[in-house]
C-alpha cells in the first residue's frame, strides 16, 4: 500500500538524519580570514611540551568576544600569525557577542569544561574561577614575557599574587566631551571639581544643552558615576578597605550616594535616559557624537563607539577629555584611576602552547596594532606610541600616573555582589531609591555570598 | 454514519491483561525515555540544587535547606516580578482571549477575504521572540516608527518612552505579547467553534432565537472546551513568561518589566548563583502547578475524568 | 471497509463558515467587524513590512526617517547577508534540528498517547499526568541541569544535543493533543481489526495514524515552529558558531552590526522568510488539526 511506502521513506529519512545530526557533532571547516568566525580543523589535543623535534599536534581553544572589526580582524589575523610560525598548533576561535559569550562560558564552566584562551575581565568573577580551579596559574609559565607588561595593568589578571593570565587592554574613565558645546556654553574645560560640575550643569540647561549623556539602560554607566564619587570622597583606602570587609559602611559612600541624587536631582540627562543602551544607533555614544549632549562619563574604548554610531567628534577635534573632577574635602587623589579592560584568562587544562601565544598577544608588535585600532589602549611597554590620538594619549598618560587602582565595581566584586551596586544605584537615579538603600543593597549581597 | 463517541472512552479489548503489558510498555517506552532524561531528571536535579547555595562551579557543599525560597519571598524585586507574571495573566485573561473569541467569532463569518486573514493573524506566533525582540525594539524606540507616526498626527514632536518608563513599559511588553500570541488562541477559539454542528443553530433560529441569544446559550457553552484551553494555556504562559521579556527589555527598566523567569536567568547566569536560582525556578513550577490543579478542580468539576477537555491532567 | 473509514475520516473538514453561527447580518455591523479586522491586520502587516523596507534603506535613512520608504532601494543590505554563509549554514542547521525532532516527537508521542487512551491498566493516569507536569517546566527554567545532561552524553556541539530535548519537552503537548483525539476513534475499528486478525501495532500503524492525518500535521507544525525559534537551548548547547542555528545568528548579527540597523532589519527579514514559507504551506493542516485534535468536543 501507498501508506508503507511514505513511511518507511519518512524512517529512513529520519534515519539518515540522524547519522547526519551525529556526523555534524564533528562538524569541520577550513580557516578563512576574514569577518566570519572560523574554526579549524580539530587535532587530538595533548598537555606535554614537546620534548622532540617533532611536536605533539596541539589545539587551542579560543574565545573571544570582538564580534566586529577592528578587533575580529585582528584577533584572527594574530591567530594565524601564530599558527603559521608554529604549524603543529591549532588555535580554533569561538566570537560570541557579550551576553551571549557569559552564558555560554558560565554553562561550560558548570560541567566543567573550559576553553582554554578565554575573555576576561578579572575581578571578582576571576576569583571565583580562581576558587572553583578552573584556571591556571601560569606565573612560572609567563615568566620569559611577562616583563614586557606594565606591572600595574598586570594586576588586573593577578589574584592573590599568582597571575592567571594576561591584560591587552586597560584604561581609566574620565569625562569626554564635546568641545564645542561647552564653548558654546562658556563652560571651561576641565571641570576641576565636583561642586563645579553640579553648577556647569545649571550653566549648560540655561543655554539648551542637554548637560550629560548617560545610557543607565545599561546599568554599568551609572555605577561609574557613583563609583568615582566613592573614590574621590572616600579614597584608595576605603575603596581597597570595603572590598577585604565586604560592606559599604565607611561614610563616603552613604555621602558618593547623597552627592549622586544631587546631580539626579538637577535632570540633566538626555530623554528616555533609562532605558537607553550604550553602543547603538539612538545609544548613549550617539547622543554624545551628534552633538546632544556635552558631557559623557565612559572608559577609553568610547571614541570608538562613537565612531561607530555617529559622527567621528575626535576626527574633527571637538572631542575631548578630562578626568573625573575632584571632590573639595575628599581623601581620594585625582590620580586615583578608575577603569578596567580586557584580558584573557588561561583554562586550567590548556595545554603550555597557550601561555606561549598569550606571550605572542603581549608582544610589542600586536601591543602596537592594539593601539593603532583606536579602539583599545594597550598595556605592553614600548607600544605607547601607537596611541596617537590626543586623548587617548591622555588617559593612557593617566594611567601611567596612578596612584591606586579600583576595577569596576560590577567586575571587581563578585557577580551578584555588582549586580547589586548596579541594580541599586538604578534605582538612585530613577528616584525609586535613596543612597541608604544602595548601601544596605550592597550590604545584603555580600551578606549573601 | 460514522459517530464520534465522545463521552465514552472505547478500550481495547484483550483477551488477557498479561499479554497487554509487553505492548504497553513497549509503545510507551521511548516517549518514557526521552521524558525522563530530558525532562524529569533535570526537574528533579533543579529540587536538588535549590536547597543549596552554589555558584556552581564549587562543589555542592553549603546546604542551606529552605532559605533559598525565603529569600525569595523576601525580597522586594522577586515579588515584584510575581506581581507583573500576575499582572499579564489577568490582562491576557480579560483582554487577550475576548479579542481572540471575538476576532474567531469574526472570521466564522462569511466574510470576504477569510482565509487571508486567518492566515496573516496567526503569522506572528511563527516568527520568533528574537525576531519580534528586534522588530519592535526599533518600533518603540524613541523616535522611532511609532513616535514618528505620533509626531506627524499630532504635528509636534512626540517621544512615548513606551520601553524607557518604568510605569508603562509593562503594558508595552503586554501589548507586544499579545501581538504575537493572539492568533494562536484564536486558532484554537475557531477550531472549538467549527465543531458545532449547525443543526443546533438552525433549530434556535426556528426556535426564534435572536442571534445574540442563540450565541450566549449555544455557542458560548460548546465553546468551553476551547476555551477552557486557551485559558490554561494563557495562565501557564503567563507565568512562564521568559523570552519575549528578555529579548525586549532584559527585564527592565530598573525591574519594572521584571518576571519570574527573567529574575531566575539573572540570579543563575549572571549573578551565579545556581542554587537560589533553582529555587525560584521550583516555586515557579510549584505555581504552575497550583494554577493548574485548582483550574481543573473549578473548571472540570462537572465533568467525567476529563474527557471533555484536553487537560486530562 | 478500513478504506471507507480512512475516507471518511481524512474528508476535509467544513469550510469555516459554512455552517450558520449566529451570523451577523446588519450591514453596520458587518462594516464595523471589516474595520477591525483591517486595524489588526495593519498592526500585524506593518511592523513586517517596516522590517523588510528597512533593510533596503541605509542606517542614516533611518534614524533620520523612521517612516519613509525606501528612496532610492538599497538591495546591497539583503545582497551581503544572502551572500554569507553563515546565514544558509543556520538556515540549514535550524532546518536539520527541526527534522530530527519532528522525527523523534511524532513516533514517541503517537505511540504513548496511544496505548493512554486506548489501554486500560492501573498506571495509566498517573503515566499521563506525569507527562502533563512537563507542561508546568519549561526549558529555561532547566537549563543547567539539563546542560549537564547533554554534556553527560557528549552531545555538545551536536545538532541532537538540541533536538533530544526540543523533542522530549514537546512531548508533554503533543500527548495532550493526540489522547482525545485517538481516544475518540470508535472501538468498532478495532474490534473490525481484530477480527481481521491485525495486532494493537498494526491497528496504530494502518487505522489510527492514517486517521489522524490533520492532528499529527497540526503537532509537527507547532512542533517545528517552537524548535526553529528556540534560543536558549541551542545558545548553551551549540558554541561552535558553525553550528549556530538562525535565532543564534539574528542576535550574534544584531549585536555585531548593533550600529547598522539596516542591515540587522534585512538579516531579520530573511530570517522571518523561512518561518513564513513554512507556514503558509502548513497552515490548512493547523486548522484541520486544531479543530479534529484538542478541541474534540
Amino acid at each position: 500500500m501507498h501508506k508503507y511506502t511514505r513511511a518507511t521513506w519518512f524512517v529512513v529519512l529520519l534515519v539518515v538524519l540522524s547519522l547526519v545530526a551525529c556526523a555534524c557533532g564533528d562538524d569541520t571547516v577550513t580557516t578563512t580570514a576574514g569577518a566570519e568566525a572560523t574554526t579549524t580543523t580539530a587535532a587530538v589535543t595533548t598537555t606535554e611540551a614537546p620534548t622532540t623535534t617533532e611536536p605533539q599536534p596541539v589545539t587551542i581553544e579560543w574565545w573571544h568576544i570582538e564580534v566586529s572589526d577592528p578587533g575580529l580582524s585582528l584577533w584572527q589575523d594574530v591567530a594565524d600569525e601564530y599558527m603559521a610560525a608554529h604549524p603543529w598548533v591549532t588555535i580554533n576561535i569561538t566570537v560570541q557577542e557579550n551576553e551571549a559569550f557569559k552564558t555560554a562560558l558560565a554553562t561550560n564552566m558548570q560541567a566543567g569544561d573550559v576553553p582554554d584562551l578565554f575573555q576576561s575581565w578579572g575581578g571578582g568573577a576571576l576569583r571565583e574561577q580562581v576558587d572553583a580551579g578552573l584556571v591556571q596559574d601560569i606565573t612560572d609559565l609567563a615568566a620569559p614575557w611577562v616583563d614586557q607588561i606594565s606591572p600595574g595593568a598586570l594586576t588586573m589578571m593577578m589574584i592573590d599574587g599568582k597571575l592567571y593570565g594576561a591584560p591587552w587592554d586597560l584604561g581609566l574613565v574620565g569625562i569626554w566631551y564635546n568641545k564645542t558645546l561647552f564653548a558654546d556654553a562658556g563652560v571651561e574645560a576641565p571641570i576641576a571639581t565636583w561642586e563645579d560640575l553640579l553648577a556647569d550643569v545649571q550653566t549648560f540647561q540655561d543655554a539648551g544643552i542637554t548637560p550629560i549623556s548617560l545610557a543607565e539602560g545599561d546599568k554599568w554607566p551609572g555605577m561609574f558615576w557613583y563609583a568615582e564619587l566613592a573614590l574621590r570622597i572616600g579614597g584608595a583606602d576605603v575603596m581597597e578597605a570595603a572590598a577585604v570587609n565586604q560592606n559599604f559602611d565607611d561614610p563616603a559612600f552613604l555621602t558618593a550616594g547623597e552627592e549622586l541624587a544631587a546631580l539626579v536631582a538637577l535632570d540633566p540627562f538626555q530623554a528616555g535616559f533609562l532605558a537607553t543602551p550604550w553602543d547603538t544607533p539612538d545609544g548613549s555614544a550617539a547622543v554624545l557624537a551628534n552633538g546632544n549632549a556635552a558631557m559623557l562619563l565612559m572608559g577609553q574604548w568610547a571614541p570608538g563607539t562613537m565612531r561607530s554610531n555617529g559622527p567621528d567628534l575626535a576626527a574633527s577635534g571637538e572631542l575631548g577629555w578630562f578626568s573625573f573632577p575632584a571632590y573639595e574635602g575628599g581623601a581620594g587623589a585625582s590620580t586615583d584611576a578608575f577603569g578596567g579592560g580586557n584580558g584573557f584568562a588561561v583554562g586550567n587544562d590548556a595545554p603550555p602552547e597557550t601561555v606561549d601565544f598569550l606571550g605572542y598577544i603581549s608582544s610589542v608588535d600586536v601591543a602596537t596594532r592594539i593601539g593603532e585600532t583606536g579602539a583599545r589602549l594597550p598595556v605592553v611597554i614600548g607600544s605607547e606610541d601607537s596611541v596617537t590620538d590626543p586623548d587617548l594619549a591622555a588617559v593612557l598618560a593617566g594611567m601611567s600616573q596612578a596612584t591606586y587602582f579600583q576595577l569596576y565595581l560590577d567586575q571587581a566584586y563578585p557577580p551578584a555582589v555588582g549586580a547589586a551596586v548596579n541594580d541599586a544605584v538604578a534605582l538612585l537615579f530613577a528616584n525609586a531609591g535613596t543612597p541608604q538603600d544602595v548601601v544596605d543593597a550592597v550590604n545584603a549581597a555580600w551578606a549573601g555570598e | 454514519m460514522t459517530t464520534i463517541r465522545t463521552l465514552t472512552r472505547p478500550e481495547v479489548r484483550t483477551p488477557s491483561t498479561t499479554k497487554k503489558w509487553p505492548i504497553v510498555m513497549g509503545f510507551l517506552a521511548p516517549a518514557l525515555l526521552l521524558y525522563f532524561v530530558f525532562v524529569l531528571w533535570p526537574i528533579i536535579q533543579a529540587m536538588h540544587y535549590s536547597v543549596y547555595h552554589w555558584n556552581g562551579l564549587e562543589p555542592l557543599t553549603d546546604f542551606v535547606g529552605f532559605n533559598n525560597f525565603t529569600k525569595a519571598f523576601g525580597d522586594p524585586v522577586f515579588r515584584s516580578a510575581l506581581y507583573h507574571n500576575f499582572i499579564i495573566l489577568g490582562l491576557s485573561l480579560a483582554l487577550q482571549l475576548p479579542f481572540a473569541l471575538f476576532l474567531a467569532v469574526m472570521l466564522d463569518q462569511n466574510l470576504k477575504g477569510r482565509a487571508l486573514m486567518r492566515m496573516l493573524f496567526f503569522a506572528p506566533y511563527v516568527l520568533s521572540e528574537v525576531v519580534t525582540a528586534v522588530v519592535w525594539r526599533q518600533i518603540f524606540r524613541p523616535s522611532g516608527a511609532i513616535d514618528a507616526v505620533i509626531s506627524g498626527v499630532s504635528s509636534h514632536d512626540f517621544q512615548g518612552l513606551w520601553l524607557a518608563n518604568p510605569k508603562i513599559v509593562l503594558y508595552s511588553l503586554f501589548f507586544v505579547i499579545t501581538w504575537k500570541y493572539f492568533g494562536f488562541h484564536m486558532m484554537i477559539m475557531l477550531a472549538g467553534l467549527q465543531q458545532i454542528p449547525d443543526e443546533l443553530q438552525e433549530a434556535a433560529a426556528i426556535d426564534g432565537a435572536s442571534s445574540w441569544q442563540a450565541f450566549r446559550c449555544i455557542t458560548l457553552p460548546l465553546l468551553a472546551p476551547a476555551i477552557r484551553v486557551s485559558v490554561f494555556l494563557s495562565m501557564i504562559g503567563s507565568i512562564q513568561l521568559f523570552d519575549v521579556v528578555w529579548v525586549l527589555t532584559g527585564g527592565g527598566p530598573i525591574n519594572a518589566s521584571n518576571t519570574m523567569a527573567t529574575y531566575m536567568y539573572d540570579w543563575g547566569f549572571e549573578r551565579h548563583h545556581i542554587g537560589y536560582a533553582n529555587a525560584v525556578s521550583v516555586i515557579v513550577f510549584g505555581l504552575s502547578l497550583l494554577v493548574a490543579l485548582a483550574y481543573q478542580r473549578w473548571a472540570l468539576r462537572r465533568d467525567v475524568e476529563g474527557s471533555l477537555t484536553a487537560m486530562g491532567a | 471497509m478500513v478504506d471507507d473509514v480512512v475516507d471518511l475520516a481524512t474528508r476535509p473538514t467544513q469550510l469555516p463558515g459554512s455552517g450558520r453561527r449566529f451570523e451577523i447580518r446588519s450591514a453596520v455591523a458587518r462594516g464595523f467587524l471589516y474595520l477591525v479586522a483591517l486595524v489588526v491586520l495593519a498592526t500585524i502587516i506593518l511592523p513586517v513590512l517596516y522590517v523588510i523596507l528597512g533593510g533596503f534603506r541605509s542606517t542614516p535613512q533611518l534614524a533620520s526617517d523612521p517612516l519613509g520608504l525606501p528612496h532610492p532601494w538599497l538591495f546591497s543590505n539583503y545582497r551581503a547577508v544572502l551572500g554569507l554563509g553563515s546565514f544558509w549554514r543556520q538556515v540549514w542547521n535550524s532546518t536539520l534540528i527541526a527534522m530530527i525532532t519532528v522525527g523523534l516527537v511524532l513516533p514517541a508521542a503517537s505511540l504513548a498517547a496511544f496505548v493512554l487512551s486506548r489501554f486500560r491498566f492501573k498506571a495509566r493516569e498517573g503515566i499521563y499526568t506525569l507527562f502533563t507536569f512537563g507542561l508546568l517546566f519549561p526549558v529555561t527554567v532547566a537549563i543547567l541541569p539539563l546542560f549537564i545532561v547533554v554534556r553527560q552524553l557528549h552531545l555538545i556541539n551536536s545538532p541532537l544535543g538540541v533536538a533530544l530535548p526540543q523533542a522530549a519537552f514537546a512531548l508533554p503537548l503533543s500527548i495532550i493533543i493526540l489522547r482525545p483525539f485517538f481516544a475518540s476513534i470508535p472501538g468498532d475499528f478495532e474490534e473490525a481489526a481484530m477480527l481481521d486478525g491485525a495486532g494493537p501495532l498494526r491497528f496504530y500503524w494502518s487505522i489510527l495514524l492514517p486517521l489522524s492525518r490533520p492532528v499529527m500535521a497540526t503537532i509537527t507544525v507547532l512542533t517545528i515552529v517552537t524548535s526553529w525559534n528556540a534560543f536558549l537551548l541551542p545558545l548553551v548547547v551549540l558554541n561552535k558558531s558553525v553550528q549556530h542555528t538562525l535565532p543564534l545568528g539574528v542576535t550574534n548579527f544584531s549585536s555585531q552590526y548593533t550600529t547598522d540597523t539596516a542591515k540587522v532589519l534585512a538579516f531579520t527579514a530573511l530570517s522571518m522568510i523561512p518561518a513564513l514559507l513554512f507556514y503558509v504551506i502548513a497552515e490548512r493542516q493547523i486548522v484541520k488539526g486544531l479543530a479534529g485534535g484538542a478541541i474534540k468536543g
